[in-house]
């Protein structure tokens, strides 16, 4: 079996940039994307605001006839997906469809699509309702657009598992291509919460910073005056290969997905367990499974809900893994600059993590003004130079969901 | 307006596609790839735009404009 899997395509979208370039650019100087929710009226809800991304049928180059039969959340993962094949220099009517996947992670599903639809429905009956409803609301539907748009016909999932989903659909993809089923796959995850029923089901679940006067300060992971995370949306995807097939058609390599681990607290609904066991053994699993000690890892990409309870579990299992080193390796939570994507958050890590590599420096939090933990090599403000050859991805869902990356230099 | 004229502007609008793929005599699927869904709410439409009672079994993929255009006259009158 081949353990590592190559990094060759980086697609994304998200509120600091659409496309590798700016999106790095904007991360690198901690610039916050956070602003006051615009898309709609929001003001009333206790939390209003976001990191959104504007006229979005500026970018990519799908049809109108097209669009009008997805939500948001799909048409995201289409462009992401056409910047990552870009990038990696694929032409997919030159690929055996069926030997490409495609396996992306969300946590919500298409709402804007579905909410406007289910108005509809109450208020002109049945036939107010568009057919493409049907198609355009569930979790699944980026995976069935995307397959569609370029005719892949290989092994492919869409993984629902809260805030880890995207991680989670990377360690499955990785572990496909691992075992040789497939040549290339698509992979990563997409968002949009920026809507009213699922900015409201964001706020009832209470995990939400309630800053509205001050966007850009409100996610502050890690931070003594931590109240919550901030929602945001877009979508993560990148191209993984075997390492020999990229090498042979002469792809850059921007990282290997080496390791992968998962478990699940199975304690609570909502909160993680309080004692990080199953964080900490999932976290081992991808130590393991990339055969890197402890030792070698040196750069951390941090959940950071910005909540007491889970800042605090996800610190202790750091500890627990990497004992005396834990205060030595830098640790960062780079979502502070753009919201939380709930689902493609594990993927936007990656792909963060994965050109901090590229470029040698280390992506920061920003508000980490006073850390609630002493004594940890939190990154802060701006990036800061530092060679990356291992790093680790840690990505939590509610309910006790536990993931865990190790992406390496090739 | 023409029935054929007002039936091409309403798939035009609402199905987002030009008007010269939209030929008198071609059937939908060949014209323009219709897809099933995109059948039904062509129909939902066009029973709005005309008031009478359209059935899928009609008004299918294989039909040209010039068919739809007869069916529909021959119940508006």
């Amino acid at each position: 079996m081949v353990n590592k899997v190559a990094i060759t395509g980086i697609g994304i979208v998200a509120p600091s940039g659409i496309g590798r370039r700016q999106f790095w650019a904007n991360i690198k100087a901690g610039r916050s994307f956070v602003k006051k929710i615009t898309r709609f009226e929001a003001t009333k809800y206790p939390s209003h605001i976001a990191g959104q991304i504007d006229e979005l049928e500026k970018y990519g180059n799908i049809s109108e006839r097209l669009l009008k039969k997805m939500d948001a959340f799909s048409h995201m993962a289409l462009i992401a997906s056409e910047l990552a094949l870009e990038d990696a220099g694929i032409d997919i009517k030159k690929e055996d469809p069926n030997l490409v996947g495609i396996f992306l992670g969300n946590a919500i599903g298409g709402w804007l699509y579905a909410e406007t639809e289910l108005r509809d429905l109450y208020i002109e009956g049945r036939e107010g309702v568009s057919p493409y409803m049907a198609s355009a609301w569930f979790p699944a539907a980026p995976q069935g657009q995307v397959s569609i748009y370029y005719g892949i016909k290989g092994f492919s999932k869409t993984v629902v598992a809260d805030r880890a989903s995207s991680l989670q659909a990377l360690g499955y993809a990785r572990k496909t291509l691992a075992k040789g089923k497939l040549n290339m796959i698509l992979a990563g995850g997409m968002e949009a919460p920026v809507t009213p029923y699922a900015l409201l089901c964001c706020n009832t679940y209470g995990g939400l910073s309630q800053d509205n006067e001050h966007p850009e300060q409100a996610y502050r992971p890690f931070d003594r005056k931590r109240s919550g995370f901030v929602i945001g949306e877009g979508a993560g995807i990148v191209v993984l290969e075997s390492q020999e097939r990229a090498r042979a058609r002469q792809a850059k390599i921007y990282a290997c997905i080496s390791g992968y681990g998962t478990s699940c607290d199975g304690k609570d609904r909502i909160s993680p367990d309080k004692d990080s066991a199953e964080l900490t053994r999932a976290i081992r699993m991808a130590l393991q499974d990339a055969n890197c000690p402890p030792a070698e890892i040196d750069y951390i990409s941090l959940d950071g809900v910005a909540m007491d309870i889970w800042d605090r579990t996800e610190i202790d299992a750091i500890k627990q893994v990497f004992g005396a080193r834990s205060k030595e390796i830098p640790l960062s939570c780079p979502k502070s600059m753009f919201g939380n994507l709930l689902g493609a958050s594990g993927a936007i890590d990656m792909i963060i993590t994965v050109l901090a590599m590229e470029h040698s420096l280390l992506p920061p939090t920003i508000n980490l003004d006073e850390p609630d933990f002493s004594g940890f090599n939190f990154v802060t403000k701006e990036a800061r130079p530092q060679e990356i050859r291992k790093a680790l991805i840690i990505s939590r869902g509610r309910g006790g969901i536990n993931s865990a990356l190790v992406v390496e230099k090739a | 307006m023409e029935t054929k004229e007002k039936i091409r502007d309403i798939l035009v609008q609402l199905l987002k596609v030009k008007p010269e793929e939209l030929k008198d005599d071609v059937t939908l699927i060949d014209g323009i790839g219709v897809d099933s869904t995109e059948m039904v709410e062509a129909v939902i439409a066009l029973e709005k735009a005309f008031a009478t009672k359209l059935s899928p079994k009609e008004i299918t993929k294989n039909s040209t404009i010039n068919e739809i255009a007869q069916i529909i006259n021959s119940k508006i009158g």
